[in-house]
């Protein structure tokens, strides 16, 4: 046997890998189109891939003149920013803050005390905006240190408290008696927060218009992106991203970790305080509402969703988070997405061509018995016209029954649904298979009857919806690379 | 001229319970010194104890004739010992080039300015720190070469873990390594390409190094020297045939009839 070894070791010698050998002939070429696509669009250089999406946001202002589109793209800038700030701390480093948005709103008060009436200062943007920088770097300093022992679940929850903490100043604060003064103080203007900020001005150019500010924050945006991209294999990066794998391994390879970590959190402060001073600029004022949990959902979501610690996915995540909530405010957009999202689900979950058509098909024989059912019982309904319009009405408005009593009718078919579904987990396929188009038909009416009402309740829903489908399709994230165990 | 490493007088108790007690030992540079025991012996607290992981108790350990003692893993990493972990730890979601990069923090200077603005530093110490990592690999053959460079380690057979592992220890420019079990879990082919690899390290680069191990075949092959431990005290030390038949060792080993594999 050791013999056998010896002799196969010489002719190979020790050490030589015949995978590694024989790679290039192993790789299997794509059969699909998409495949065969994404395989093109891999072997684009760099530059041609970030370009193109690049001239296309270029050109967005010249071919819309709707402001309200514009202001989208502002918002999303903002987000970006704080994404990448975030993905710093969170996606590269490990360090699971939940104070992250104070940061943010840091930046944004102290861009208002030096550049409002609140305080009568009014200094220009070159100091004013290092200034922000600065201090909420320091900030960011004064929060890791007490922190840099803490991991995981307890760094959770002490940045968390950070978090609300600086709400409750921000609200607070709006008559702060000091010993040496005679009246109390207003320095955050309380729940009303502070109105009238100056906008950002440079060499005599004040940005002024959501135009100007697109342009910007795009700039901003791409200097992100590029410093992102050249942070992730760098030293820092590398430490970070190590220390975020294994802290101790990271440690015992020569990375000071505590020196990383509170660098982490100084650089992803800073970086949320500099947007928070756009903030303020691009509104003209800081309110407090603005800093509160959901904003903080919203970025771990996006980040989350585009896979921690991938540059494009960080872009897309931040779309999907910023844009989709808009087109959801429109009740038409809403719905078609619903349907997709339906669409996208099943085919999914089916996963076999034949069956998907087989489930709808069996889906659409449901609504129509359905409809008879009703016709035959007498419920008295809606003519079509009062309820759907749109080129989705004369096929929705024939196939969903639309009983007068809307309320009624919707309430009992929400509670059904949720009573299937949770019965359908604990069935076999098979059986979940035969209910799936009884459960399609139930889930489209009860949207139709009952959620289509009710606007910004469906808006929240269908984005929980839209976000657990696309987890589910994808749980590595948009960008993430399935991660194969080898056991 | 000082040692590679030199122990004195090392002890260290847990809660009552000592895993180390008043422990000497001098690695010359350029040894191969092979630790062996049964389970809970203290091979492991041993490294734990250079490497800074833990604070001796009592005792002084000294690295190229400096003290060591209170320094934090990467101040002793820096100060050229690095190791290996009996239960691989990785950086899993990291490629294979990226391990070895990241565990170059020490060697290398450019600040997160140097990074951002790619300056002509930057640039060229991530051009050595990629010539480096192929230089170290080329250790192990073309294992971890090739295409095998860009997969991230989770992917890796467990074989290859345990050669990135020392790689990536090797890639920290330490002169001195303390390798933790490197053939655990191995087949007798691949158990044997590790023995070589240790012997290379040792005659062609010079390392010191300390090795727990509980093959004897490997320990036999790769040994300078071998030091048995026993509850955390040393029992014997000498050649690989004067170790293995001390009686001391023999009862250590067969009295509580723990894996000695030879
Ligand atoms: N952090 C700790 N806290 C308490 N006890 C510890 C600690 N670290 C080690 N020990 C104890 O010290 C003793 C020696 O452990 P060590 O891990 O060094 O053994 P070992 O020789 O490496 O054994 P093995 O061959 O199983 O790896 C054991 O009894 C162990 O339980
Ligand atoms: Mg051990």
């Amino acid at each position: 046997m050791s013999n056998q070894n010896e002799q196969e070791a010489t002719t190979r010698g020790i050490g030589t890998d015949e995978w590694v050998a024989q790679h290039e002939a192993r790789i299997a070429k794509p059969t699909t189109a998409m495949g065969k696509l994404a395989d093109r669009w891999a072997t684009l250089p760099a530059v041609v891939q970030w370009g193109i999406p690049l001239i296309v946001v270029l050109m967005i202002p010249f071919t819309t003149s709707s402001d309200y589109v514009l202001r989208i793209g502002v918002n999303l800038g903002l987000f970006i920013m704080l994404v990448i700030g975030l993905n710093l701390t969170v996606g590269y480093a490990g360090l699971l803050d939940l104070g992250f948005v104070a940061f943010y709103g840091f930046g944004a008060y102290f861009y208002a005390f030096v550049s409002s009436p609140q305080f009568g200062i009014s200094w220009p943007s070159w100091i004013s905006l290092p200034f922000v920088v600065v201090t909420t770097a320091i900030i960011g300093l004064a929060l890791g240190t007490p922190s840099r022992r803490l991991a995981g679940d307890y760094l959770a929850i002490a940045t968390l408290f950070f978090g609300q903490m600086f709400l409750v100043l921000a609200v607070s604060s709006d008559a702060v008696q000091f010993p040496w003064m005679d009246e109390p103080l207003d320095i955050t203007g309380g729940p009303n927060g502070i109105p009238s900020v100056d906008q950002i001005s440079f060499l005599g150019f004040t940005f002024n218009s959501t135009l100007s500010y697109y342009f910007l924050l795009l700039g901003i945006v791409v200097i992100g992106i590029i410093a992102t991209r050249r942070i992730h294999n760098s030293r820092q990066g590398l430490a970070w991203r190590s220390m975020g794998e294994d802290e101790l391994a990271a440690q015992h390879m020569t990375v000071p970790v505590v020196r990383m970590k509170l660098m982490a959190f100084t650089v992803g402060a800073s970086i949320a305080g500099l947007a928070g001073a756009f903030f303020a600029s691009v509104q003209m004022g800081v309110y407090p509402s603005t800093f509160k949990l959901p904003l903080l959902i919203m970025l771990y979501a996006a980040l989350i969703l585009g896979g921690l610690g991938s540059v494009p996915g960080l872009i897309i995540g931040a779309i999907v988070m910023v844009v989709l909530p808009e087109i959801l405010r429109f009740p038409d957009y809403s719905n078609y997405l619903f349907l997709v999202t339906v669409l996208i689900g099943s085919i999914i979950l089916i996963k076999s061509w034949k069956l998907v058509v087989a489930v709808f098909a069996a889906t659409i024989a449901v609504g129509f018995v359905a409809n008879a059912i009703f016709l035959v019982v007498g419920v008295p309904y809606l003519p079509i016209d009062e309820w759907i319009e749109g080129p989705l009405a004369p096929i929705l408005g024939t196939w969903i029954f639309m009983p007068e009593e809307r309320l009624l009718f919707g309430n009992i078919a929400f509670v059904l649904l949720i009573v299937v579904i949770a019965w359908m987990t604990t069935r076999s396929k098979r059986v979940r298979l035969f209910a799936m188009p009884f459960v399609l038909w139930l889930a489209i009416f009860t949207w139709e009857v009952r959620l289509l009402m009710e606007p910004s309740i469906t808006r929240q829903l269908l984005i929980g919806a839209l976000l657990v489908v696309l987890m589910a399709a994808r749980p590595q994230g948009l960008f993430g690379k399935p991660r194969v165990e080898v056991l | 001229m000082n040692a590679a490493l030199e122990l004195t007088g090392v002890t260290k108790t847990f809660g009552g319970l000592t895993s180390l007690n008043d422990l000497n030992i001098e690695v010359p540079k350029g040894e191969i010194l092979s630790i062996i025991g049964p389970n809970g012996a203290g091979k492991t607290t041993l490294f734990n104890i250079i490497t800074g992981v833990y604070i001796p108790d009592q005792g002084d350990v000294k690295v190229a004739g400096k003290s060591i003692v209170g320094l934090r893993p990467d101040q002793v990493a820096g100060n050229g010992v690095a190791r290996t972990f009996q239960n691989i730890r990785l950086f899993l979601n990291l490629t294979v080039e990226e391990n070895l990069m990241a565990a170059m923090y020490g060697r290398t200077r450019s600040s997160l300015f140097d990074s951002v603005l790619q300056t002509p530093r930057a640039r060229r110490e991530d051009k050595e720190k990629r010539e480096l990592a192929l230089e170290v690999l080329s250790f192990f053959g073309t294992r971890l070469t090739g295409y095998r460079l860009q997969q991230p380690a989770y992917s890796l057979s467990y074989a290859n873990r345990r050669r990135l592992e020392i790689a990536r220890a090797m890639a920290t420019g330490a002169h001195t390594l303390l390798l933790d079990e490197p053939a655990a879990g191995m087949n007798p082919a691949e158990t044997q390409e590790i023995a070589q690899v240790i012997s290379r390290l040792g005659s062609e680069r010079d390392y010191t190094i300390v090795v727990i191990e509980h093959d004897m075949h490997v320990v036999e092959g790769i040994s300078d020297r071998v030091i048995a431990l026993d509850h955390g005290v040393e029992i014997a030390q000498g050649s690989f045939d004067h170790v293995a038949t001390d009686p001391n060792v023999i009862e250590a080993y067969l009295g509580r009839g723990s894996a000695a594999t030879k």
